[in-house]
C-alpha cells in the first residue's frame, strides 16, 4: 500500500499529519523569533526541563487514575515554569545563564526518569518522549495542539511590532517606553508553548530541529520576517510529510527521519546560498 | 524652558572603580553639542546616565525637571556601531516605523499617521526610496541615516548620537553632518564624536570627558584632541586639567 493510500485509509496517519501542521504552523513562525533572537540553546533546555513535567503528569495520571491528565498538560506547565526562570536568570543573572540552562536541562531529564521510574502499572520508558512518536496523536490531544496553535498566533499577532523591535534592538524597545522584561518573558513562554507541540512530532531530544532549521533556512532566503515565517512553516510541513513518508516505507521511526531530513536539507541550504552568492559577486 | 538637561555633581562608580566625577552642566533648549574625550574617558556612561540606563552613585540628573527613566520618550538615541546581522529580516520601513513603538495602540499595529512621520523622517534623511528595501543591503553610511530617521520618527526633544560617523566613508560623513545642521534648533542635540572636523561652526559647545567634564568652547578645541594626544589646546588650565 502506498503512503497517500494509507494516510487515506487510517486515521492514525491522519491524525499524525494533522498534528505535523499544526507543530510546523507554531513551529516556523516562533522559530523565525528563536532564530533572529539567537534563543537556540534556551529552547533547548525548555524543551529537556518538560520531561520532568511529563513524567510528573505520567506519574500523577497513574498512580491517581486522573484519566483525562495528558502528558500534554504535564509538558505546557514545566515548559512555562523553565520558561520563567531562565527569563528571569537572563534578565537579572545574565553572567550564569549558560550554567542555569545546563543545570534546568539535565534536572528537567532526571525528573522525568524519576517520575516515570516510580510510577506504578505497565514500565513507561523516557526514551518514548525523548525521540517522540507521532502516531501516539489522540483526537483530544489533537484538539489541545489545535488550542495552543490559536493561542500562540493570536500573541504573536498581537504583539509582532513590539517582539521584532525587541529582537532587532532592545535598547530601542526600553527608550520606546515598551515593557522588555516582560515580552522576553512572553517570548519565552510562546517558544515553551511552541515546543508542547512539536515534542509531539519529534521528541525533547529532535524538538529544536523543527524550531531552529526551517527558520534558519527560510532566513538564507528571505530579507523581511513576515516572508521569513512563510517560508519557514512551508519547509515544516514539507519536512514532516517527508519524513513520515520516508518513516512508513523504511520502517524508520519518524522524529529521527524527519531531523534527517531537515538536516540534510539545511546543508543543501548552505550549499545553495554559497552558490547563489557566488554568481552575484 | 530655560533648560532641557542639568546635572548636578553626578558621580558614577563601575564596582568601587570611578568613572565620571562630580560632573555638574546645563543643557539648554536647541543647543548642539559635541563631546569629545579620550576611550574610556566615560562618555557613553554619561550618555547612559542621561537616558536613564545607569544610576549615577551620587548627585542628581534632571531631564526637563524630572528624573531621566520618566523622559525616556523624549529623547531618541543613535547608537555608535550597531551590533547588526546583515541577514536580519527587517525593512528600513519597519526600522523607521519601530521608532513610533511608543504610540502603538493595544493591537500592536501602526496608525497611518505613524507611517506618514515615518515617510517624512525618510525624506528627511534621503532614504526614502530604500524604504521597502532590506536593512542588511544599506551601506554603513546608508544604516546609519536609517538609524537617525528612526531617531527622528519618535519626535524627540532630545537627540543623542553616539559616534554617528564612525566606521563609515567621508561623503556619509558630510552627509549626516548635513542632516544634523538642518536639525540643530529644532531639537538639543548630544554628539559624541571622535572627528573633530565635525565641531565648527554649528557647535554650540564642546564637553570634554575624561573622568570629569570640560567645557570648552568649539574653537578651542585643536586638531590634537583627535589623536587622543591632549596637547595643548588654546586655553592653557584647560589643557592641564585633563592632563592631571
Amino acid at each position: 500500500m502506498s503512503f497517500l493510500q494509507a494516510l487515506m485509509q487510517h486515521s492514525v496517519l491522519q491524525y499524525a499529519m494533522l498534528a505535523a501542521v499544526f507543530a510546523s504552523i507554531a513551529g516556523g513562525v516562533v522559530g523565525s523569533y528563536v532564530v533572529i533572537k539567537r534563543l537556540s540553546f534556551i529552547s533547548g533546555g525548555i524543551a529537556h526541563s518538560i520531561l520532568g513535567g511529563i513524567g510528573f503528569s505520567v506519574w500523577l495520571k497513574n498512580t491517581y487514575s486522573i484519566a483525562w491528565l495528558s502528558p500534554l498538560w504535564g509538558a505546557l506547565l514545566a515548559g512555562l515554569i523553565s520558561a520563567l526562570i531562565l527569563g528571569w536568570i537572563h534578565l537579572y543573572y545574565r553572567e550564569r545563564e549558560d550554567s542555569v540552562i545546563a543545570a534546568i536541562w539535565s534536572v528537567g531529564i532526571a525528573l522525568g526518569i524519576l517520575f516515570l521510574a516510580n510510577t506504578p502499572g505497565p514500565k513507561i520508558e523516557l526514551g518514548n518522549y525523548l525521540i517522540g512518536n507521532i502516531l501516539w496523536v489522540t483526537p483530544k490531544e489533537l484538539w489541545l495542539l489545535l488550542a495552543l496553535n490559536v493561542v500562540i498566533l493570536t500573541v504573536v499577532a498581537f504583539t509582532y511590532n513590539r517582539l521584532l523591535t525587541l529582537c532587532f534592538d532592545e535598547t530601542q524597545a526600553k527608550l520606546q517606553g515598551v515593557a522588555v522584561k516582560g515580552l522576553y518573558l512572553i517570548l519565552l513562554m510562546l517558544i515553551a508553548t511552541t515546543i508542547v507541540l512539536l515534542i509531539q512530532v519529534v521528541g525533547a531530544i529532535l524538538v529544536i530541529t523543527m524550531l531552529v532549521v526551517p527558520a534558519t533556512i527560510a532566513n538564507l532566503f528571505s530579507r523581511f520576517l513576515p516572508t521569513m515565517m512563510a517560508i519557514a512553516v512551508l519547509i515544516n510541513i514539507a519536512f514532516s510529510y517527508f519524513g513520515i513518508f520516508f518513516a512508513y516505507h523504511l520502517s524508520w521511526p519518524a522524529g529521527a527521519t524527519i531531523a534527517l531530513l531537515a538536516g540534510a536539507s539545511y546543508v543543501l541550504a548552505l550549499l545553495l546560498r554559497s552558490k547563489k552568492l557566488k554568481l552575484r559577486a | 524652558m530655560i533648560e532641557v538637561m542639568r546635572l548636578h555633581k553626578v558621580d558614577f562608580k563601575y564596582n568601587d572603580t570611578p568613572i565620571l566625577k562630580e560632573i555638574s552642566c546645563v543643557i539648554r533648549p536647541g543647543e548642539l553639542i559635541h563631546i569629545i574625550g579620550p576611550n574610556g574617558g566615560g562618555k557613553t556612561t554619561l550618555l547612559k546616565l542621561l537616558m536613564g540606563f545607569l544610576e549615577p552613585s551620587s548627585g542628581s540628573i534632571r531631564i526637563m525637571g524630572k528624573p531621566p527613566e520618566k523622559m525616556r520618550k523624549k529623547m531618541a538615541y543613535v547608537p555608535q556601531i550597531f551590533p547588526f546581522d546583515r541577514l536580519f529580516p527587517i525593512s528600513v520601513m519597519e526600522v523607521v516605523l519601530s521608532g513610533r513603538l511608543s504610540t502603538l495602540r493595544w493591537h500592536g499595529r501602526y496608525r497611518q499617521e505613524d507611517k506618514e512621520i515615518a515617510i517624512e523622517c525618510l525624506k528627511e534623511v534621503d532614504l526614502l526610496e530604500f524604504k521597502d528595501q532590506a536593512m542588511g543591503s544599506l551601506s554603513g553610511g546608508q544604516l546609519q541615516r536609517a538609524l537617525i530617521a528612526r531617531a527622528l520618527a519618535t519626535q524627540p526633544q532630545i537627540l543623542i548620537l553616539d559616534e554617528p560617523t564612525s566606521c563609515i566613508d567621508f561623503k556619509a560623513q558630510l552627509e549626516i553632518d548635513s542632516i544634523l545642521k538642518r536639525l540643530k534648533r529644532r531639537m538639543t542635540i548630544l554628539m559624541v564624536t571622535h572627528d573633530l572636523d565635525h565641531i565648527g561652526k554649528d557647535s554650540d559647545r564642546v564637553f570634554c570627558v575624561h573622568g570629569k567634564l570640560y567645557e570648552l568652547k568649539p574653537e578651542e578645541v585643536c586638531q590634537h584632541f583627535s589623536m587622543g594626544l591632549y596637547q595643548k589646546p588654546t586655553k592653557p588650565s584647560v589643557f592641564e586639567e585633563v592632563m592631571k
